[in-house]
């Protein structure tokens, strides 16, 4: 593949050699006779110079422009319009969907220095009336849906190279700090080049998917992927496959996709919610690369949709767990296409030691799932110990560190942050260079990675990352009555669950702490769209915090989990309830003492 | 592993739906999304009580489209909290679409 200045250079040439070939379809509701809205590479990039021209006149080259769309073709002209111009994309889910409110979205235009908003003309008003109330008044907004908005003709190519910014991903950090991976055309490219060398997409590979256009596996993965390859990506939004999840399926069978991905959540819902009925007439044989990223990759969940699968087409082999996130663009280790996932049982109690053993006859063991291996000419993977910073040999888990032209620069305007994440240095092995600390923990065997879980205290939950202090926040604005909390997620061997302890003041409360909790539940079960099967109230003084104030959410796991946390009320999801009796048993057993407190009482 | 469909053809005629068959359907639904038993599922708890979040309520409208071919906001989940509810409201729902198509 010839080698490109930048990203926008790629996609004006795929533009000249596809012409009228679709790059994107693009099915509102529903798949199955439905007709797909067409997005030939010509449109596209005759549409991209219109957006990018009005950018360039209105001075925006070099500045962020953030991208409010509902999923669709609308998102991708000005994504590649942006690029066009040489300004830089800032996509954002479009407020109002799924619970999203317009206060995370004001932290990131803040953060970024938004010039301009892109969107379409039946949110432009709502929009508008935002950035007014918000005191935004040098950004202009402009929907970019109705005809024309520039002059194809007069846009200038912007010269652009490797190093200038193509996107800013506002995936990490929490509601009140938002960061922004700062992702260069030339981490772009070269992370597009490890997609396709990681999974053997070709220019013939059909994709496709539901991934909300603003995450990074989606637009990475679902948009930019088909474009660098110059083939087509068949689309339907997130809420379309939430609501059925067979018209996934579907979309595979009646456009013979070849790749699609999404974290284990979604393949999950299909073993879950897809009826024999739906199922009948859909051949998945087409189907060769299933990503399965971006929250943990569970043995089960393979299993179990291999299973339920197979008999229409689906391929043991194609179930491609990976691994990557936006700080590296997106992927950085894969499944060899050679083979099916790597399964490997180990000895538990090893494993919480750090280390790969066993498994043993008669002791538990658990299931590891590998995310593959990275490729020599891509990254580079090493396995750290985070307080000694001294790499680890194979079988030790540490945290994973990685480096490779795929990784970022670093967060927008975060330089303390960007020399502790971005800049790390192996002890030792200085020389080396920089490397980035993920946060997530892992343990290397035979080249294969598997992720054993987070240094950080964020939570994977249905593709989300969940930040503690958001919750916490959000819930302490429920209610006067309700003091600090700590919020954090347990594993009950099948999944992740979010556990909520907040501490209350009863006698302010009065007596309802019952619909208080289960206020508390609704809040959390919509607005960030998590389940909340676990609420404890608590007394004032029982979340613990070191000297500094600092809530220690990991300490108060512990002591969740050892059934020393007692509640004045609490609400507690059966798997969880299980397993703190389980582990407080446990715990007692080995103490030769009774737990400080068999487990809380339940309630409801 | 496989799910059967509820009986399609039973419930596009809508004779038959009273509260209590469409609770004990949304008990079964519920239960799926949120890996529990139907049993465990009181029809005066609110479905919050149980973990209910914006994907389970998608969920639910999906399941509800496809079986009663009825189109609902998956905010009805938050309005109508609680299986009764719920169920009340679904009667009433497809009361009005029975009389519709008459």
């Amino acid at each position: 593949m010839a080698e490109f200045g930048s990203f926008a250079e790629l996609v004006l040439t795929r533009s000249d050699e596809r012409g009228d070939k679709d790059a994107f379809l693009f099915l509102a509701d529903g798949v199955r006779g439905k007709e797909p809205e067409r997005l030939p590479y010509r449109n596209l990039d005759r549409a991209a110079k219109d957006i990018a021209s009005w950018l360039q006149e209105r001075g925006l080259a070099g500045r962020q422009v953030l991208l409010l769309y509902p999923s669709g073709l609308d998102f991708v002209k000005a994504f590649v319009g942006c690029l066009y111009a040489g300004a830089v994309a800032v996509p954002a889910p479009l407020p109002s969907e799924q619970g999203q409110h317009f206060r995370r979205v004001s932290g990131i235009v803040r953060d970024a220095r938004v010039g301009a908003v892109l969107t379409l003309a039946e949110h432009a008003p709502e929009v508008e009336a935002w950035l007014a109330a918000e005191g935004f008044s040098d950004v202009a907004c402009m929907p970019t849906d109705q005809g024309t908005v520039g002059d194809a003709d007069a846009w200038r190519d912007p010269a652009l190279g490797p190093e200038h910014l193509a996107f800013l991903q506002y995936t990490s950090g929490s509601t009140s700090a938002p960061k922004g991976v700062m992702v260069s055309h030339g981490n772009l490219l070269a992370n597009e080049a490890a997609i396709a060398r990681s999974t053997g997409n070709t220019p013939d590979t059909m994709i496709g998917g539901w991934l909300p256009f603003y995450h990074d596996m989606g637009l990475i993965g679902h948009i930019l992927q088909p474009l660098w390859l110059g083939t087509t990506s068949v689309l339907i939004p997130p809420v379309s496959f939430l609501r059925k999840p067979a018209r996934w399926l579907e979309l595979v069978s009646e456009y013979g996709v070849h790749a699609s991905g999404g974290p284990n959540f979604a393949y999950d819902l299909c073993v879950r919610r897809v009826t024999d009925a739906q199922l009948e007439g859909l051949d998945l044989s087409t189907w060769r690369t299933a990503c399965n990223g971006a929250e943990p990759v569970r043995a089960e969940t393979l299993r179990a949709f291999t299973e339920r699968f197979g008999p229409h087409g689906f391929r043991a082999e194609t179930m491609f767990p990976c691994y990557g996130m936006a700080e590296t663009t997106l992927l950085v280790t894969g499944t060899p296409k050679t083979r099916g996932a790597l399964l490997r049982e180990v000895d538990a109690a090893g494993l919480e030691q750090g280390t790969l053993t066993g498994p043993f006859l008669g002791a538990p063991r658990r299931t590891l799932v590998s995310s593959g291996v990275a490729l020599a000419e891509d990254f580079e993977v090493r396995i750290v110990d985070p307080e000694t910073l001294a790499e680890q040999p194979d079988g030790r888990v540490g945290e994973i560190w990685v480096r490779g032209a795929s990784v970022a620069s670093g967060y927008w305007e975060r330089p303390e942050v960007n020399a502790e994440i971005f800049g790390a240095r192996i002890a030792g092995q200085e020389e080396l260079g920089a490397w980035l600390r993920t946060g997530d923990m892992g343990v290397l065997g035979g080249g294969e990675l598997f992720v054993t879980g987070r240094l950080k205290e964020m939570v994977l939950i249905n593709g989300r990352n969940i930040y503690p202090y958001d919750v916490e926040s959000a819930v302490r604005g429920l209610n006067p009555a309700i003091g600090a909390g700590a919020v954090f997620a347990v594993d009950t061997g099948g999944q992740e669950h979010l556990v909520v302890i907040h501490e209350i003041r009863a006698a302010a409360a009065g007596d309802d702490l019952k619909s208080i909790a289960t206020g508390i539940q609704r809040h959390i079960g919509m607005e960030f769209a998590v389940p909340a099967g676990s609420v404890l109230l608590v007394r004032p003084g029982t979340v613990r915090r070191t000297t500094s104030g600092k809530i220690q959410r990991t300490l108060m796991r512990k002591l969740f989990l050892q059934g020393a946390v007692t509640a004045l009320h609490s609400v507690l999801d059966p798997s969880v309830r299980t397993l703190v009796e389980s582990a407080a048993a446990e715990a007692a057993g080995a103490a030769g003492t009774p737990a400080t407190d068999p487990a809380m009482a339940p309630v409801g | 592993m496989s799910v059967p469909a509820t009986d399609r053809t039973a419930n596009n005629e809508h004779t038959a739906h009273t509260v209590e068959s469409l609770s004990s359907w949304l008990a079964d639904r519920i239960a799926l999304y949120l890996k529990r038993t139907p049993s465990e599922i009181s029809p005066t708890v609110p479905l919050a009580e149980y973990g209910l979040d914006s994907v389970a309520a998608l969920s639910l409208c999906g399941d509800i489209e496809e079986d009663f071919d009825l189109v609902l906001e998956p905010t009805v989940a938050w309005d109508y909290p609680t299986v009764e509810a719920l169920a009340g409201h679904l009667v009433e729902e497809l009361g009005e679409m029975g009389g519709e198509n008459r």
